[in-house]
């Protein structure tokens, strides 16, 4: 009898017949068979999105140290660039490349609407057929997110994942016009490149690129002209969060700070500092006086956000609720926040602490997959996006569900707890969806091991064509 | 904490549920409840929210087109005083006209079911989209998170008399406005596939989710009422939607027969298509906000448990070449007005309300770019029997003095404009006031707004 201490194990004795019983207490490491499925299920559902065809790996490795396997593989692979097909490359042009190309599209309309039309006021012109670049890279975009978080061949999972956190952390959003052909680019260089780096990292770079600088309307911003925006958003949002003791007078300070940080969309660079821009007054942000009147004054100033222990706790409380539960126990959060503290961001090291908390892997830390949980699961039992119609189907459910691919309008991102995606109607919608992905998939036997006594059995009753659907349906597939 | 109060669920309506016998084992059924208007603390009174997302126009959907300050600031996007013709403002009252996209709207102006306060606002200037539509949902400032939708507290009001759903929203997935524990809340999607039953609709298949989600927990629950409710409002929005092709064909028939019987020779197909549109006055199948009106409107005339409708429309953000009497703003206002006469049809009973609001308004000066930018105070709309309409109510001071010398002044708290809707279609008092609009304080200078009964 294999021994049931590893998952592969756990598998092997399961499908062959009544489970051995294991010593041991740890849920992870060793335990009776159906605790350590659940630690699996868990581990790959939350730090990947689910159990695909490839699955157990045969590394025979706990759940827990296959979890921390794949947090160094994350680091590594975040490290290189993505393995993009062919079809979606576009989307990670250089910037120079994309800003040519939707500096052409924006002269292309301006002419268009300024050709008078028989009968249409000129507004009504700024219509789909003028932004053919802009549509592509965004659906490029949209296709690529959902076969990265679907196919462990494209893309590490928990990468995946960390990729879907941040960006929802420094959300931009797709439907603002000029923020639309640069999203696949900033998810995959800044928001990718970072996510398991050093947080002020990922920061900076999200406030240099295009996409972040025209969403929150930095690029406007100058001492003449002051916009608010982005430095609004980036006390409240990205780094301290709200109520953290940052006053308008900071909001306005921070404002200042940044004028001249500006779009460059000539060069290549994507971001430039126009000096002519910039106020070079002193100014106060949170006590502290900056004055030395050039870039540096705003890049110290990130940094300095960056690094203070209420942006420790915010981060550390949203990946607590994102991982662990809905309401994430103050002692995690507490944690996470000392060793990003300690490490200065270095979210890698957070991550580590966040897996081998017992916090991670208490059955009680219960939590529901949103519809873009649930979605990427389901095409990730499927062995990943095959065909167009995958892609089509899945995006019209997102939007349908209230959660668009990269649509979320506001800088504070979505919510990924059960009150707000929990809703009767909405998840026998989820059941329409399985059951139209179902005739295009193999049927996924290998879940029935994860499902409950009554839900195999049920199952199990129904003919072939049937059962798939009613897997991706069950109750157990919602939960994460 | 649970995500969704435990519930009891009322499946017996006065239509009988067709192919839903696999569901009538799991009906809590309370017999012969639903035919009345329910009593209790919500009283006759339906109330139904549109809201404006993106901070819609105010002064161009009410033009205040005596006031030259109007003309001044907006050279390129003013919309011309009324004169009669076509593409000007319709002359309402010797202050305001209204948008010739509004049109449809002039009749309730004209019956007196249509009025609205021209500056409303946040009771400080907002100009955060994502902020300012957060603290007019959960109607109160500060930025507590998890504070109830004060739509959810409405309805938890009248939750005691009334157990299962009290409030219904269409098109949004999980709004702010409505989210909550005091109160079950449904929602269905934007457009036609809240008609489509989906798998739902195949026996075996239904038969099998509802027995993997036959446990008592809450997920299960959830599903289980899902299912039931989501049947409910397909099939109730199909039979709708039947009768109403139905009626068309009707009307072809009767006139195709009346051609017949004229001059004896069968109808010509040209003629008749055309007779037929003229019957539907040209309407096509309705479709966007009109559609959701009229989903909403059909589910809240089934089920008079419903209260609480709420509807949201987007695309107002207009920064950049918003239009005149045509354009960008235009083509949204038509959508707008032809959503708000469905919403007329549908809700003309005495204890109906509806307030059409949006977050902020925009400046009163245009900008380089042939928009508008974020401003403050702008007009709430207000339509139903028992509202003073034919005309406006509260303070206006022209453009002669903005705010911060940019935008409309917001004369009233918009929580005072909903205490008077409150009060007015629910008969809600102070202390339940206070709880649905926490630290709003009355403003006597609104109190016409309502017609006393």
């Amino acid at each position: 009898m294999p021994t049931v201490k590893t998952l592969a194990g756990v598998l092997a004795a399961l499908l062959a017949g009544p489970a051995a019983q294991a010593e041991g207490s740890t849920a992870a490491d060793t335990a009776p068979p159906t605790a350590n499925l659940a630690a699996a299920w868990r581990a790959a559902s939350r730090l990947g999105y689910g159990p695909t065809p490839a699955w157990p790996p045969a590394t025979g490795a706990s759940p827990r140290a296959w979890a921390l396997q794949q947090l160094d593989a994350a680091y590594a692979a975040s490290k290189r660039p993505p393995a993009l097909p062919a079809e979606v490359a576009g989307i990670n042009a250089p910037l120079g490349d994309i800003a040519r190309s939707f500096q052409a599209e924006r002269e292309a309309r301006r002419t268009a609407r300024e050709t008078p039309k028989p009968g249409l006021a000129a507004a009504s012109n700024a219509g789909a057929g003028g932004e053919k670049f802009s549509r592509e890279m965004a659906q490029g975009a949209a296709a690529w997110r959902l076969m990265s978080c679907s196919d462990p061949a494209l893309e590490n999972p928990l990468l995946a994942r960390m990729t879907e956190f941040w960006f929802n952390h420094l959300n931009v959003f797709v439907g603002k016009g000029p923020v639309r052909p640069f999203v696949g680019h900033y998810e995959i260089n800044v928001i990718r490149a970072n996510a398991l780096g050093r947080f002020e990292d990922l920061l900076l770079t999200s406030a240099r690129h295009p996409a972040m600088l025209f969403y929150l309307d930095q690029a406007q911003s100058n001492s003449r002209g002051l916009n608010e925006n982005y430095a609004r958003e980036l006390m409240e949002l990205h780094t301290l969060g709200v109520n953290s003791g940052y006053t308008q007078k900071d909001v306005r300070e921070l404002a200042r700070i940044l004028t001249g940080w500006t779009v460059n969309l000539k060069d290549g660079e994507g971001f430039r500092f126009a000096e002519r821009l910039h106020d070079k007054d002193s100014k106060v942000l949170l006590g502290r006086t900056f004055g030395n009147a050039s870039m540096a004054e705003g890049e110290e100033a990130i940094r300095y956000l960056a690094r203070r222990p209420e942006t420790a706790r915010r981060v550390s409380t949203r990946l607590a609720s994102f991982f662990v539960a809905d309401k994430p126990p103050p002692a995690l959060v507490a944690r996470l926040a000392a060793v990003f503290t300690d490490t200065q961001g270095d979210l890698r090291a957070v991550m580590r602490s966040l897996i081998e908390s017992p916090e991670f892997w208490a059955k009680d830390n219960q939590l529901f997959k949103t519809p873009l949980d649930f979605a990427c699961s389901a095409l990730a039992a499927a062995g990943g996006v095959k065909e167009r119609r995958d892609i089509g189907q899945t995006l019209g459910f997102l939007a349908q569900a209230g959660q668009p691919m990269h649509g979320w309008q506001t800088p504070d991102g979505y919510k990924t707890d059960a009150a707000t995606w929990l809703a009767p109607e909405a998840l026998t919608r989820r059941a329409d969806y399985a059951m139209a992905l179902a005739p295009r998939m193999a049927e996924p036997s290998y879940l029935n091991a994860f499902f409950s006594v009554a839900t195999r059995e049920r199952i199990a009753q129904e003919p072939a064509q049937m059962r798939t659907g009613l897997m991706l349906a069950s109750p157990d597939f919602m939960r994460k | 904490m649970d995500p969704i109060p435990s519930l009891s669920v009322n499946l017996l309506q006065r239509r009988s549920l067709l192919g839903l016998g696999a569901l009538s084992a799991l009906s809590l059924a309370v017999p012969g409840v639903w035919a009345q208007a329910v009593p209790g603390a919500l009283g006759n009174g339906r109330l139904v929210v549109v809201f404006l997302r993106g901070a819609y126009d105010g002064l161009s959907a009410f033009v205040p087109y005596a006031d030259k300050d109007y003309y001044a600031l907006r050279p390129n996007i003013a919309i011309a005083a009324p004169d009669g013709t076509a593409q000007t403002a319709i002359k309402l009252d010797k202050t305001f006209a209204l948008h010739p996209a509004l049109a449809p709207l002039l009749p309730l102006w004209q019956q007196g079911v249509l009025g609205f306060v021209p500056a409303a606002g946040l009771p400080a200037p907002n100009r955060s989209h994502f902020d300012a539509q957060y603290q007019m949902e959960i109607a109160r400032g500060g930025k507590t998170s998890g504070a109830p939708g004060w739509l959810n507290t409405t309805a938890g009001l009248g939750k005691a008399a009334a157990p299962g759903a009290v409030a219904l929203g269409v098109g949004e997935a999980n709004p702010a406005i409505l989210a909550g524990q005091a109160a079950v809340v449904r929602l269905i999607p934007r457009g036609q596939s809240a008609e489509r039953t989906g798998v739902l609709a195949n026996d075996k298949t239904r038969q099998a989710l509802m027995d993997l989600y036959a446990g008592d927990d809450k997920l299960s629950e959830a599903f289980r009422q899902g299912a039931g409710s989501r049947m409910q409002s397909a099939q109730e929005l199909m039979e709708q939607k039947t009768a109403r092709t139905e009626k068309m064909a009707q009307d072809t028939r009767r006139m195709a027969d009346r051609n017949l019987d004229r001059d004896g020779t069968p109808a010509n197909l040209q003629a008749l298509n055309a007779q037929m549109l003229a019957a539907s006055n040209g309407a096509a199948d309705p479709v966007g906000l009109q559609l959701d009106a009229q989903h909403l409107g059909t589910l809240m005339r089934n089920d008079r448990k419903l209260r609480i409708g709420f509807l949201s429309a987007g695309g107002w953000d207009t920064h950049a070449n918003q239009g005149a009497a045509t354009g960008q703003l235009a083509n949204n206002l038509g959508n707008l007005a032809r959503g708000i006469a469905q919403l007329r049809q549908d809700f003309s009973e005495p204890g109906d309300v509806v307030v059409v609001m949006s977050e902020f308004g925009r400046t009163s000066a245009e900008n380089g770019t042939r928009g508008t930018d974020h401003g403050f105070g702008n007009a709430m709309w207000l339509m139903g029997n028992r509202v003073a309409g034919g005309r406006w109510h509260g303070a206006w001071t022209g453009l002669g003095q903005l705010n911060e010398g940019r935008d409309l002044p917001a004369h009233h708290d918009y929580r005072s404009v909903l205490a008077q809707v409150l009060r007015g279609a629910f008969a809600l008092g102070d202390s339940q006031l206070a709880d649905v609009l926490p630290g709003a304080k009355w403003d006597k200078r609104l109190d016409g707004v309502f017609n006393k009964v």
